[in-house]
């Protein structure tokens, strides 16, 4: 048996998810602690091409798995083609990103394999000749570290928490392309319905000043707003929470399942920040929170940390600004 | 129709979480507010839902953890939930997700469930894997991250749209019964009702202990908790609202920011 590492690789429209290149420098870093090689594994309708993109960019083997059941992400369709196309490889790490395809995939996955399976990991850290993976839980207060019972692991990676490498060998893997049957069809799926609310552009705002639950109401908002208007090419954004209470559309959500953002300013208003909201936000060249709550997880990411009620404090500083551009 | 809603009880997410002497587990206190997972009560809203929709629809809820754990399945038939079910442990310690979906699998297997439903995550440990192991360990589809849901061909298959990155949905058909885990803002969740809210009072949790269920092994071993390392590079601005307010503007103004 061939022991490997294998990544997933995600792709939507014909191109490969960014964040695959993420999961390939994590399979890159557990080879150099493991000692086993990396093999990339792309499932789709058509692969030919990507796969041999990803063997050229990465120097990496790929194995593409082709059927027309696998034109969409399929839970049931992609575990039995993985499950059948693992033949007489002995996965040691399953590897891919916690999106939604990867933490859709991952936790039946490992059942079928027989595998352990970690979560939304951050982190690595050897640990008596095995390795640990760091995960955060209590919305990023606490840091776990797990190990592995099993021989066999699926191991889905925060989005951000590992860097796209610039630079691969310079060689070409190799490529090779099978095709999968069909499993048992209990779950089909059909189509991807675009967003239906117009997207903003956040990607181009110099300044977002993004709200969190620590607003308090939705009243609070223009506060929010009217520091954004202090700021040129300013946006503003939002949390999950502040999204789901509905004070604010999707389209504004930043952090997993939102949008990914770096903005040259990006100031946190009273959010908390779990490891979700922060994977869209920690590129950011400089970052201001403003939290009640000294232990907020937001400021460890945060360079410039005021412990304030946004509600009260935002006030002040609007006042000051025009203090200041009247000085 | 026969639906199980899996509930958790989780620590307020503002209350402090501290690891314990041992550094095993985190310490919770008495004291410690203790409140329904936010996406679980979306997962029982929906369930709520489908038996508005429907005649014949009942409701259970389950839970697993320690004696604490019994006020949320109550909450949960405040809301509306018929029966509730309590998978007893003895105490707070790590537990990894295959431990519960395998208590919770062993439980649904017997009995007949064409839907059952969870929270996408729980908003403590942050797994999002429960649901899916559930369905895998009883061999049912899942769809996870779940903002839309629609029984149709007379309660044989479900029709779901599953919330994928940047907005964008997923729309699958899964063959019942099966397994969805309810991303939050899918609705709003209701305040329990009056004549709800008495029911419950009253009513009975069945309870199972845990170590009567054959759980297996644990699948992944917690070997550290620590506190997140305060990145370096972080400086708290101190003074009164205004001086702090003052001090911000001259660092924006320094970074040609404003």
């Amino acid at each position: 048996m061939k022991e490997r590492i294998l990544v997933i690789a995600e792709h939507h429209k014909g191109h490969i998810v960014p964040t695959t290149y993420e999961a390939i420098t994590f399979a890159l870093e557990l080879n150099s602690l493991a000692r086993a090689k990396v093999l990339v594994m792309i499932l789709g309708k058509s692969v030919n091409g990507m796969a041999n993109m990803l063997a050229e960019t990465t120097g990496l083997d790929v194995l593409g798995l082709e059927g027309d059941h696998l034109e969409f992400y399929n839970a049931e369709q992609y575990k039995h083609a993985i499950e059948h196309a693992i033949g007489n490889i002995n996965p040691l790490y399953i590897c891919m990103t916690h999106t939604a395809m990867g933490l859709d995939l991952a936790p039946g996955l490992a059942v079928r394999l027989n595998a352990s399976c970690i979560t939304a990991v951050e982190g690595i850290k050897p640990n008596g000749g095995k390795l640990s993976f760091v995960r955060s839980m209590y919305g990023g207060k606490i840091q776990a570290e797990i190990i592995p019972e099993l021989k066999k692991s699926i191991i889905t990676l925060l989005p951000g928490a590992w860097k796209a490498r610039e630079r691969y060998p310079d060689k070409k893997g190799s490529v090779q392309i099978k095709d999968v049957h069909r499993g048992v069809s209990i779950s089909r799926t059909f189509s991807v319905k675009e967003s239906e609310e117009e997207s903003l552009n956040l990607d181009d705002a110099d300044v977002i000043v993004a709200a969190g639950r620590g607003i308090g109401t939705e009243e609070n908002l223009h506060l929010v707003k009217d520091l954004a208007k202090i700021f040129n090419k300013s946006a503003i954004g939002a949390s999950k929470a502040v999204c789901d209470l509905g004070w604010l559309g999707y389209k504004y959500q930043i952090g997993m399942t939102g949008r990914t953002v770096s903005p040259r300013l990006y100031i946190a208003c009273g959010i908390s920040g779990s490891s979700q909201h922060i994977s869209g936000m920690k590129d950011s060249q400089t970052v201001v929170s403003i939290n009640l709550d000294p232990n907020a997880a937001i400021f460890n990411v945060s360079n410039y940390c005021i412990v304030e009620d946004v509600t009260t404090f935002i006030p002040v500083l609007l006042e000051e600004y025009k203090n200041f551009v009247e000085a | 129709m026969r639906i199980l809603v899996c509930v958790k009880q989780v620590i307020d997410g503002q209350a402090p979480v501290v690891i314990d002497e041992t550094g095993a587990w985190v310490k919770h206190g008495n004291i410690s507010p203790f409140r329904m997972n936010r996406y679980d009560e979306f997962a029982l809203e929906e369930a709520l839902r489908i038996k508005e929709k429907f005649n014949d629809v009942t409701i259970d809820t389950i839970s697993f953890g320690p004696p604490r754990v019994s006020s949320t399945i109550r909450k949960a038939m405040e809301m509306g939930a018929n029966e509730g079910i309590h998978i007893l442990t003895d105490e707070d310690s790590f537990v990894t997700p295959f431990e519960v979906a395998s208590a919770i699998a062993s439980y649904a297997k017997t009995n007949t469930y064409e839907i059952i439903l969870a929270g996408a995550m729980s908003e403590d440990d942050m797994n999002s894997q429960v649901g899916q192991l559930i369905a895998e360990l009883l061999h049912r589809p899942c769809a996870t991250l779940v903002m839309h849901q629609e029984i149709r061909e007379g309660g044989k298959e479900l029709y779901v749209e599953r919330e994928i990155e940047a907005g964008r949905r997923e729309c699958l058909y899964l063959t019942l019964p099966a397994v969805l885990t309810i991303q939050s803002g899918i609705n709003t969740p209701r305040y329990p009702s009056l004549s709800n809210a008495l029911r419950a009072r009253k009513a009975q949790i069945l309870t199972i202990e845990a170590k009567d269920l054959n759980i297996p092994e644990k699948r992944e071993r917690l070997t550290g908790l620590s506190y997140p390392e305060v990145s370096s590079k972080g400086t708290f601005i101190e003074g009164t609202q205004k001086e702090k307010a003052k001090k911000l503007l001259g660092i924006l103004h320094e970074k040609s920011l404003i």
